[in-house]
């Protein structure tokens, strides 16, 4: 077992290390366009100021490569090709390459530095979680005990099953971003019903509020994005669950439990409930990775800092450093997930055993 | 089902929480807050990366020349008065400034000539993040002090230009004190400095300057502005505080550039255009500049919000272009692009993407600029018909024979040419994307194959250096200050930022011209031969300039909405008992 536990573990370190590198060998190739980036774009003004001269421009553009750290090789090898014949052979570059670079800081604990912001890209990861996980983890909590307590009740079969499973279906069909401005619209609209803060986690002037204020005034503002995920991760939960309960109900150690007089949740509580449970814990470890990412749809609606828009904003402003390092994150969290849903399914059904 | 007493407890808790919540005492007088769709990211003072970056840093730091949103005209701010330009034969310009005596630091030291100088230092100093800075004031090759007066110095130019006074003066000036207190870059001159290549050996006192300078924390390098930033949560919001002590005031009256009304000013991060607007009905936002046409459309058609806000708008001097890749054989000749240019609806695109808001144009030039602007041109119109003829007497005929038929034409030399086009875009910009579409169903019409491209906003730029695209659809971002057009047209920035690729001798002649011009008379001339050329040419199809539209609550006054990023007056702001008119031309 623990030999099996720890093989499994070095495969996933092995899987997130060949995750993270294929990644950061693939933005790095268009470091051009990042170096464009810190640049700005002559051709996009009118009547520039700007030099345009393009040697100067050529070289200011050497001079961010050279500060980004982007003017060495990408690998240990690469291809060369000799001008003018345009004949090309591999090359080996030796230690001083970018990748090299990157993989010793990160086995020290160094992710390196964001390009647009000169901060840390563990700082900016750490600042970011700090506000991504409360969001996504009480999200994710309170979907999975809403639909444990839904799945439940509906898989009993009472008389409002079926417009309640409707009801379901025809939110899991919504997207997101619909949800998320539907209760926007409804919920913070002084047009509708003005109950909650429209955006971010708080305002610059309540800072001076008293504790309990602020806190008030958080949980104030993250009662509609938390809904806004909930609802979204709350059909698919409920639904999977409620059928896998339904198929558990029918079989013959269900018949028994009821025969030797067991009440209906009675038998869902203590004998179906951890059958049911072997799909759902997938789409329960699934949830994990989603906890790390963000949720960029609601942080973009509601206004609120986070994973998922630190990430996004990243890959557009092709932030490289930041980039690679919130996938290194999320890919681990992905991976982790998966040995977790394992350690589950042995958790829930101890008929199933690992091969090593 | 009876409900239980912890329940009750819950329902009890999060009711308190609620009215708790709703009853936080918001002091919402104090400050003025404004909407930012993003955050600054950085406060770099030599190089803003952004709009908002930009705007922060104009609140903390000051340039010797300023925009007055209320003239839009640059006026001096640090400086006493406009520099005085003396000629030296004819290729250098030694500009005079004089620095305000009252000008100070935030520590009460004065602010001389020598954190001018260091500033332009700064700007050349290997490893920080300055490479734009050099670029635009590259032009700048000395600053000779005043050995008599520490606030007196001249700037030694290279080249002549009308517009070397104002481009001269629109840096932000840094402390020499706060980040090198040793004189470490006095030891270098401008021009050592500017001569250094970009993989020499560092030098340690150049390494030790510019760690000084990163090290200071976002915002905390001592300014000679107004305000002084007094909280940053990223990505959530930004507040800044007047000082209490603020030089700008002890001049009376006050000029409107050193103007600092607000007391404290508070910039929230809202990326999406809905959120803001609600924010803005309920009160807990001020002012939403570059509102989207259709939110502002939306919120002046509800009763609630006009009872609430005042709507402004007016042109900007942001075009939006179609673009030719000159250098595709189909597109070498003009009148291919003139005829392809008539495809064109501007009337119609304005009013499906602006609502009727924009002002069609005949070029770059904002018509705004009544002096340089070209009145006696006509905007192209939207003509198929003539589009048609025209295709036709650039030698374009229907290929009947093929299953796809299109425009082909031969060359001299036999080569059959077809008019097919790819039409790139910025993914996420409506605008952009509606006038290609539109483009498109005409061109098709008069059988020219178009296929649209939209890119995303990264690549975009690099498609375009790269050239790999037939046409473009973007947006020029302009002002009334400059008229440097060798960027966009010379032949010197070809493979860089002339991505139309097109250039003649003559358009070099003038474009240079243009630059060297002596008097203003001189140079409107030139300008309006320059925007009868690019008509005449056509390497780019200029279609209207959109406007620049505010809401903001209405008991605000100063706000001077005006065509200048960021479209009003930050520091004039006020809040007023009395509300301002609901909405403005």
């Amino acid at each position: 077992m623990a030999w099996s536990l720890l093989w499994r573990f070095s495969r996933t370190l092995l899987a997130v290390w060949a995750l993270a590198s294929v990644v950061f060998l693939l933005s790095h190739h268009d470091t051009d366009t990042a170096a464009q980036f810190a640049l700005s774009d002559s051709s996009e003004f009118v009547g520039s100021g700007s030099s345009s001269d393009s040697a100067k421009y050529q070289a200011a553009q050497s001079a961010v490569l050279h500060r980004l750290g982007l003017d060495l090789p990408l690998f240990y090898v690469g291809r060369i090709t000799f001008s003018p014949s345009g004949a090309s052979q591999w090359q080996w570059h030796g230690f001083a390459n970018q990748y090299h670079r990157w993989l010793t800081g990160v086995l020290k604990g160094d992710l390196g530095t964001s390009f647009r912001t000169g901060q840390t890209v563990s700082a900016r990861l750490l600042q970011a979680l700090a506000y991504t996980l409360p969001l996504t983890g009480t999200a994710a909590m309170l979907s999975v005990l809403a639909a444990l307590g839904l799945a439940q009740r509906l898989a009993a079969g009472p008389w409002w099953q079926r417009p309640v499973r409707t009801l379901l279906v025809s939110l899991h069909a919504l997207p997101l971003f619909v949800v998320a401005l539907l209760l926007l619209l409804l919920f913070a609209n002084p047009e509708v019903f003005a109950w909650f803060p429209t955006y971010g986690l708080d305002q610059p002037t309540t800072l001076t509020a008293s504790p309990w204020a602020r806190t008030a005034t958080y949980v104030l503002h993250m009662v509609l994005p938390i809904t806004a995920l909930i609802l979204t991760a709350l059909p698919d939960l409920t639904l999977q669950l409620t059928a896998s309960l339904t198929h558990e109900l029918g079989s013959d150690y269900a018949a028994t439990a009821r025969a030797k007089g067991l009440s209906g949740s009675a038998v869902i509580r203590h004998h179906a409930l951890r059958n049911a449970l072997l799909p759902t814990l997938t789409q329960i470890a699934e949830l994990l990775p989603a906890l790390v990412a963000g949720a960029l749809v609601v942080e973009v609606v509601f206004a609120l800092p986070g994973m998922g828009r630190l990430l996004a904003e990243a890959a557009a402003s092709r932030d490289y450093p930041v980039l690679v390092g919130g996938v290194l994150l999320t890919g681990a969290a992905r991976l982790l997930a998966l040995l977790l849903a394992d350690l589950l399914y042995l958790w829930a059904d101890p008929r199933i055993r690992w091969q090593p | 089902m009876k409900p239980t007493f912890s329940g009750s407890l819950l329902l009890f808790a999060a009711i308190a929480l609620l009215l708790q919540g709703c009853s936080s005492p918001e002091d919402k007088s104090s400050s003025i807050r404004v909407r930012w769709s993003h955050d600054p990211e950085t406060l770099n003072v030599l190089q803003p990366p952004s709009q908002p970056a930009f705007d922060a840093a104009n609140l903390i730091y000051t340039s010797l020349l300023h925009s007055n949103f209320s003239t839009e005209k640059l006026e001096p701010a640090l400086a006493e008065d406009y520099p005085t330009t003396q000629y030296i034969g004819d290729s250098l310009t030694r500009l005079s400034y004089h620095i305000r005596s009252v000008a100070t630091w935030d520590d009460g030291r004065p602010v001389l000539a020598t954190d001018v100088d260091f500033t332009l230092k700064l700007m050349f100093c290997p490893g920080l993040p300055n490479e734009t800075a050099q670029l635009e004031f590259d032009f700048i090759r000395a600053l000779i002090p005043d050995p008599n007066d520490p606030r007196h110095f001249t700037l030694e130019c290279r080249g002549q230009s009308l517009e070397y006074p104002q481009s001269s003066g629109e840096f932000f000036i840094v402390p020499e004190a706060a980040v090198d207190p040793k004189g470490l870059l006095r030891r270098f001159t401008l021009a050592e400095l500017q001569r250094l290549p970009p993989n020499a050996p560092a030098d340690s006192a150049l390494v030790r300057v510019a760690r000084q300078y990163q090290a200071f924390a976002p915002g905390a390098l001592p300014g000679c502005g107004p305000y002084q930033l007094s909280a940053w949560e990223k990505d959530r919001y930004l507040t800044f505080r007047r000082k209490e002590k603020w030089w700008g005031s002890k001049i009376q009256p006050t000029p409107f550039v050193l103007q600092a009304r607000p007391s404290q000013l508070d910039f929230v991060i809202i990326p999406d255009a809905s959120t803001a607007s609600l924010a803005l009905q309920r009160g807990d936002l001020d002012v939403f500049p570059q509102v989207p046409a259709r939110e502002f459309a939306r919120l002046q058609n509800s009763s609630a919000a006009r009872a609430k806000l005042a709507f402004y708008s007016v042109p900007s001097y942001d075009v939006v272009t179609a673009g030719f890749n000159t250098r595709r054989p189909a597109l070498a000749d003009a009148l291919t692009r003139k005829a392809l240019g008539r495809c064109f609806d501007t009337a119609g695109l304005i009013k499906a993407t602006q609502l009727g808001a924009g002002q069609q144009t005949v070029g770059i030039i904002s018509p705004l600029d009544r002096a340089n602007y070209n009145d006696s041109l006509a905007p192209l119109p939207f003509d198929l018909t003539a589009a048609a003829a025209m295709l036709r007497q650039a030698g374009w005929r229907r290929e009947s024979t093929a299953d796809d038929a299109g425009l082909v034409r031969t060359k001299a030399q036999g080569e059959l040419q077809r008019l097919r086009l790819v039409v790139r875009y910025r993914a996420e910009e409506s605008t952009f994307a509606t006038a290609a579409l539109q483009f498109q169903a005409a061109a098709a019409s008069i059988g020219v194959a178009v296929s649209l491209l939209p890119t995303e906003a990264g690549s975009f730029a690099a498609t375009l250096k790269s050239g790999d695209f037939d046409m473009y659809v973007r947006t020029l971002k302009g002002n009334p200050f400059m008229f440097n057009y060798v960027p966009l047209y010379h032949s010197r920035a070809l493979g860089q930022s002339n991505v139309t690729g097109f250039s003649t001798p003559a358009s070099d002649r003038l474009i240079d011209a243009i630059t060297r011009a002596r008097t203003p008379k001189r140079k409107s001339q030139l300008l309006r031969r320059f925007q009868t050329m690019l008509q005449t040419e056509a390497p780019i199809i200029p279609l209207f300039f959109l406007p620049t539209r505010v809401a903001a609550n209405r008991n605000l006054t100063g706000l001077h909405v005006n065509s200048l990023k960021p479209g009003f007056a930050i520091t004039t702001v006020e809040r007023s008992a009395v509300p301002s008119p609901t909405t403005t031309p």
